[in-house]
């Protein structure tokens, strides 16, 4: 009994990884940027898309291979979604048109899978063979999650802290008119935030392929679950994320295991409610001293 | 160096600016004095790129870069320092100065880099201390040094004195001093006339969002005092 | 006093020519009415079952999309969740009728008062949050619902959904028409003409104003949280209608029906269509729903690629939408409220000022602080300060830069709280008192930045004030506000130049009939001609109208010129205080000013 609640709460933190990553990508487009990608979700499953038809039992050389393909080619998919999205628009109404602009991304991203594989889920061959925790099966994938979120933390780390590039985009979300008078390229850093979050959600779709539903509409689920980690953690925070994603696939897995596997969704939804209601900053998000 | 021809230049549809004009040479310090609220920090953003000018013409070494973004304009040799001792909070100091190098070598970094360290030791003492923990004095000193390390043509240094003790003035005031006499032109914005004037070269008065007068500097403060009992 | 001498014709005389309208909101309204009733009755004249199936539930849709419409722009909440608040009340309703048997009248309340509730959940969240925050809670509320229809079989009948046959409705009245068609025309009719009585409305002003500078709407005495509310609830009842509707339309529900694709239908359909566009929801859904799923519809698999890619394109070229672009263009011709004339005032005053007699400051206490502090982390912006102001008396307020002038009136104001210490209004502890109540205790403020909305009229800019007055207002203002309806009621705001915006925020203190004003950095950015005019105007305000008034400026001419009493701030403490003479002349205030000009 209690081995099988530690087996489900290692998923849990495995699946939170995959939410984890997310998070990170949104956290460094909206540092740069001030905008969150409602697209960022099928922008993962495309990775997984990607491992379906072009490393589906491959060998490992030809499936690490893919893997650099697939995360560059969504990253090149991504800075030119960010492109589009960042051309200055004239509109007399709003100035968030990037919220229109990006959940339109994200429709037109699922119906294209929609339409051309069916509302399918693919099953992806794992390459990383799976391993034994308390006597229990578990996918190598897990594992790469896990690995995923570590490496996508630490490189993000020594990206923004010791690379000029990483230091700039740190610049920007920290006083986006100082890193401005400072002649920072704000255009060009803005369309790399943009490239490393694509980077980030097509090689990690890529990775754990074999362990989520690779099927057109489950995009969405991703994108929220991945939302609520970045809640959960604070908005900006990537170290909050690695507590915030494994806390909501946890949550995610024990509501599955528990109560049914149809309220995993409605789990996170609460969770995200109530965190907005009583500490919207998130859990290592700063309270502002400002006044409002 | 940097020429301004009669800009009217407000936020949205809001005029602050009428019809001001001014001139920057190499080598010399424009103080330009006011009141709050006279127009002289928007004059500061206009020249580099927050706001598009309405009218007028902006020229830095003749080419006109009135309606360019603030960072083509910094790219292009003119470098404004934001007032409040505005940094990178989360940088650390040696960082905020590399981000000041956005265009150049690194050789120029790494000279300009000693130069500023020699001045400002204290930058030097705390390089790997965030910026946010640094004192306001010190924030100012490394707001200066990151646009030093760009070695621009022009400077605008909008009210060094915000926030800052009164002694701390004196030590940034003559830093900037050398500075210009290396061949810059710098325009400063100030509130304390008293203490700025004595470091400038030329004064200009900005009042209601026009030029009320310009003269030099070693003269102000007798037009200012004429000013005062004729108004 | 100049004010009286210079009088200036009011609207009656002064103009001729007639000034296009500020907007086509009535002309749209109009429009949306014959074109819904076309969709709602032309198809049943045709006889054509399938295009009066189909007609029918568009027009389900455009009522929905307008009630989306009122909630993203009019109340500015994104909610993309609308579709499941659609469902909520179509289930609750099959679930009432079609498994209990309950009479189809009650079923439909269960289910409207299920959208409802619906409804204020989405409130909740919004309390705290808005913007993109609101845009994920809503959109995981879309996508979890129908999970939960499937899951909760046991109510909801899982996947198989419900059938539900209502022959009542179904029956021919007259001309082939059935109650069902008649109801599927008139609602969204309603609908329409609700969303444009709302946005005329005190209601619809206020939801506005809220959405977008809420601290304007709490020095109006508005609560924005109680607006987002009710702007809330009145979307999630009037989609619960179109939900209600829904059922005898389609006479089945399942989870499928209610996906998020529903949510972006409304949403899509708004953004096509023209955001705020009284017209924009019909064209909207006539082009992202009618086009793909009707005229395109051997290609209905790729509706959704079409969703997306219409809106994008809305986005990228028409970011007004298709409407929006069109009454863009018209406004264009529009100039009412440019140049010298745009907003005057002269004349104004000089109506008001025959009302009164000259009035001098009184011994009363207006407002008092004691030993007031408020703190921003380690920083003291206001450090134990004194202040009394008298009532009818002009207070002028000045420092330098960070002294605490501003800190200090948005204490007053309840915009933010003191830390320590106290401070009463007419003699009444208001210390803890939340923005909204202080304001109605006639007390009017102005912001630095102007608070004027540029998408209402110049009059409705000014008519704030007038909604936000407490009580019967007196004749004398009435007479002024209807003579200003006349003059300005077509007059667009965003023309107007820095010193009018100014006067237009003191005005709407003038109707709102506050006895205490508070003006913050009033003559920044004004010339000389128009601090010239403010000084008169305020001058007016205390010795006509017999006001309080609080004055943080900068410019010592003017505060020298008109303030009964100076009181100096300097790093959050009060320096020196008095009259202008002894304030002038005291030491502790001389250094601080360039020159030393007013010694």
């Amino acid at each position: 009994m209690l081995s099988e609640i530690l087996i489900i709460v290692i998923r849990g933190i495995a699946i939170g990884s995959i939410f984890a990553t997310i998070a990170m990508s949104f956290n460094i487009v909206h540092g740069a940027t001030n905008i969150f990608n409602f697209a960022q979700g099928n922008m993962f499953i495309l990775g997984g898309f990607a491992a379906y038809f072009l490393a589906n039992g491959a060998g490992i050389g030809m499936w690490a291979m893919m893997l650099i393909v697939a995360g560059l080619a969504i990253a090149a998919l991504v800075s030119f979604q960010g492109y589009i999205t960042l051309l200055p628009l004239r509109s007399s109404v709003e100035q968030d048109s990037w919220l229109i602009s990006t959940v339109s991304v994200s429709v037109i991203v699922g119906a294209i899978l929609m339409i051309t594989q069916g509302p399918f889920a693919y099953s992806v061959q794992s390459i990383a063979p799976s391993f034994r925790i308390f006597g229990t099966r578990t996918p190598g994938a897990y594992g790469l999650a896990i690995f995923a979120m570590i490496f996508w933390y630490v490189a993000l780390r020594l990206f923004l802290k010791h690379t000029y590039s990483g230091l700039a985009i740190s610049a920007l979300s920290q006083d986006f008119d100082a890193a401005r008078a400072a002649g920072l390229p704000v255009r060009r850093l803005q369309l790399l935030a943009f490239a490393i979050s694509g980077l980030m959600v097509g090689s990690v779709g890529f990775l754990v392929a074999p362990v989520i539903s690779v099927s057109p509409d489950a995009g969405l689920k991703y994108v929220l679950n991945g939302f609520v980690a970045a809640v959960v953690g604070g908005i900006g925070s990537n170290i909050g994320t690695l507590i915030g994603g494994p806390l909501v696939g946890v949550v995610a897995m024990l509501t599955a295991y528990k109560v049914g596997g149809a309220y995993q969704d409605v789990a996170s939804l609460l969770v995200l409610v109530s965190i907005l209601v009583f500490r919207p900053q998130g859990i290592f998000g700063r309270v502002t001293a400002r006044r409002v | 160096m940097l020429e301004v021809r009669n800009i009217v230049a407000g936020y949205g549809t809001i005029p602050v600016l009428r019809d001001v004009s001014l001139k920057a040479n190499a080598g010399e310090i424009l103080l330009i004095g006011g009141e709050n609220g006279a127009g002289k920090s928007t004059l500061l953003g206009t020249i580099a790129g927050f706001n598009k000018p309405d009218q007028g013409e902006i020229l830095l070494d003749g080419k006109p870069i009135g309606g360019m973004a603030p960072e083509v304009v910094a790219r292009s040799g003119l470098r404004l320092v934001l007032d409040g001792h505005r940094v990178f909070p989360e940088l650390s100091v040696y960082d905020n100065l590399r981000l000041g190098a956005a265009a150049g070598g690194r050789q120029v970094f790494k000279r300009a880099l000693e130069e500023i360290y020699d001045v400002f030791p204290v930058l030097k003492e705390k390089h790997r201390l965030y910026a946010r923990d640094l004192s306001g004095g010190q924030q100012q000193m490394l707001a200066l040094g990151q646009a030093f390390i760009a070695q621009p043509k022009v400077l605008l240094c909008d009210e060094p004195s915000m926030g800052l003790a009164q002694a701390l003035l004196p030590p940034i005031l003559s830093f900037l001093r050398r500075w210009a006499e290396t061949g810059t032109a710098v325009i400063i914005v100030e509130q304390h006339l008293a203490v700025t004037s004595s470091y400038a070269d030329q004064a200009m008065i900005i009042e209601r969002g026009t030029v009320k007068f310009s003269c030099p500097a070693s003269e102000l403060e007798a037009r200012l005092g004429a000013a005062a009992s004729v108004g | 006093m100049t004010a009286a001498s210079n009088t200036y014709p009011n609207a009656q005389q002064g103009e001729t020519a007639k000034k296009a309208r500020f907007n086509s909101d009535l002309t749209q309204v109009k429009i949306g009415l014959v074109l819904i009733l076309l969709t709602g009755i032309g198809p049943v004249l045709a006889g054509n079952e399938y295009w009066i199936h189909t007609f029918q539930l568009v027009n389900i849709y455009i009522a929905a999309s307008i009630f989306q419409n009122f909630l993203f722009i009019d109340a500015g909440q994104k909610s993309f969740g609308q579709g499941a608040i659609l469902g909520l009340s179509a289930y609750g309703t099959a679930i009432l009728f079609g498994l209990h048997g309950v009479p189809f009248v009650l079923a439909a309340l269960g289910g409207i008062a299920a959208a409802a509730l619906g409804g204020l959940l989405f409130a909740l969240p919004a309390l705290r949050v808005q913007g993109f925050h609101l845009g994920f809670v809503t959109m995981s509320a879309a996508i979890v619902f129908p999970q939960l229809l499937v899951t909760l079989d046991r109510w909801t009948n899982g996947i198989n959904g419900i059938s539900v046959r209502i022959p009542a409705l179904m029956t021919p009245i007259a001309f082939g028409i059935s109650p069902l068609a008649l109801l599927v025309t008139i609602f969204p009719m309603l609908a329409l003409i609700v969303h444009y009585l709302i946005r005329r409305s005190r209601l619809g002003r206020n939801m506005f104003v809220s959405s977008l500078s809420p601290e304007a709407a709490r020095s109006l005495g508005i609560k924005p949280g109680l607006m987002r509310f009710a702007a809330f609830l009145i979307a999630a009842i009037g989609t619960g209608i179109c939900g209600v509707l829904y059922l005898p339309v389609v006479a089945f529900v399942s989870p499928q029906g209610f996906n998020i694709e529903l949510s972006f239908v409304f949403f899509f359909a708004v953004v096509v269509g023209g955001r705020g566009q009284m017209l924009g929801p019909i064209i909207g859904v006539a082009i992202i729903y009618v086009l793909p799923n009707v005229l395109l519809a051997q290609f209905v698999e790729y509706r959704l690629l079409m969703y997306g890619c219409l809106t994008m394109g809305a986005v990228m070229l028409f970011p007004d939408g298709i409407v929006g672009s069109i009454e863009r263009l018209r406004s264009k011709k529009n100039h009412g409220g440019t140049g010298e004339r745009a907003f005057r005032i002269d004349g104004f005053l000089a109506q008001l000022a025959g009302t009164g007699t000259a009035k001098e400051p009184t011994e009363e206490i207006a407002v008092e602080v004691r030993n007031g502090t408020k703190r921003f982390g380690a920083v003291v912006a206001v450090d134990g300060v004194n202040l009394k102001v008298r009532k009818g008396e002009i207070h002028g307020l000045i420092g330098a830069n960070g002294s605490g002038k501003t800190s200090l009136l948005n204490v007053l104001t309840g915009l933010s709280r003191l830390n320590d210490g106290s401070f009463y209004i007419n003699g009444v502890d208001t210390t803890d008192y939340p923005a909204d109540k202080i304001a109605n205790m006639q007390l009017g403020r102005t912001f630095q930045a102007p608070r004027i909305f540029s998408q209402m009229s110049l009059w409705d800019n000014l008519r704030l004030g007038l909604d936000a007055r407490n009580g019967k207002g007196s004749d004398a203002i009435d007479a002024l506000a209807r003579a200003m309806e006349t003059e300005f009621g077509h007059d667009r705001a965003d023309l107007l130049s820095h010193g009018q915006r100014r006067l237009v925020e003191v005005m709407r203190t003038v109707l709102k009939e506050s006895t205490i004003v508070l003006f913050d950095e009033p003559a920044a950015g004004l010339s000389k001609s128009e601090r010239n005019n403010f000084a008169d105007l305020v001058r007016f305000l205390s010795r006509q109208l017999g006001k309080t008034v609080i004055l943080v400026e900068h410019d010592l001419d003017l505060v020298w010129g008109i303030a009964d009493r100076i009181t100096v701030l300097d790093q959050g403490r009060v320096v020196s205080s008095g009259n202008p003479e002894a304030v002038a002349k005291d030491a502790a205030v001389q250094h601080m000013f360039v020159g030393a000009r007013h010694a």
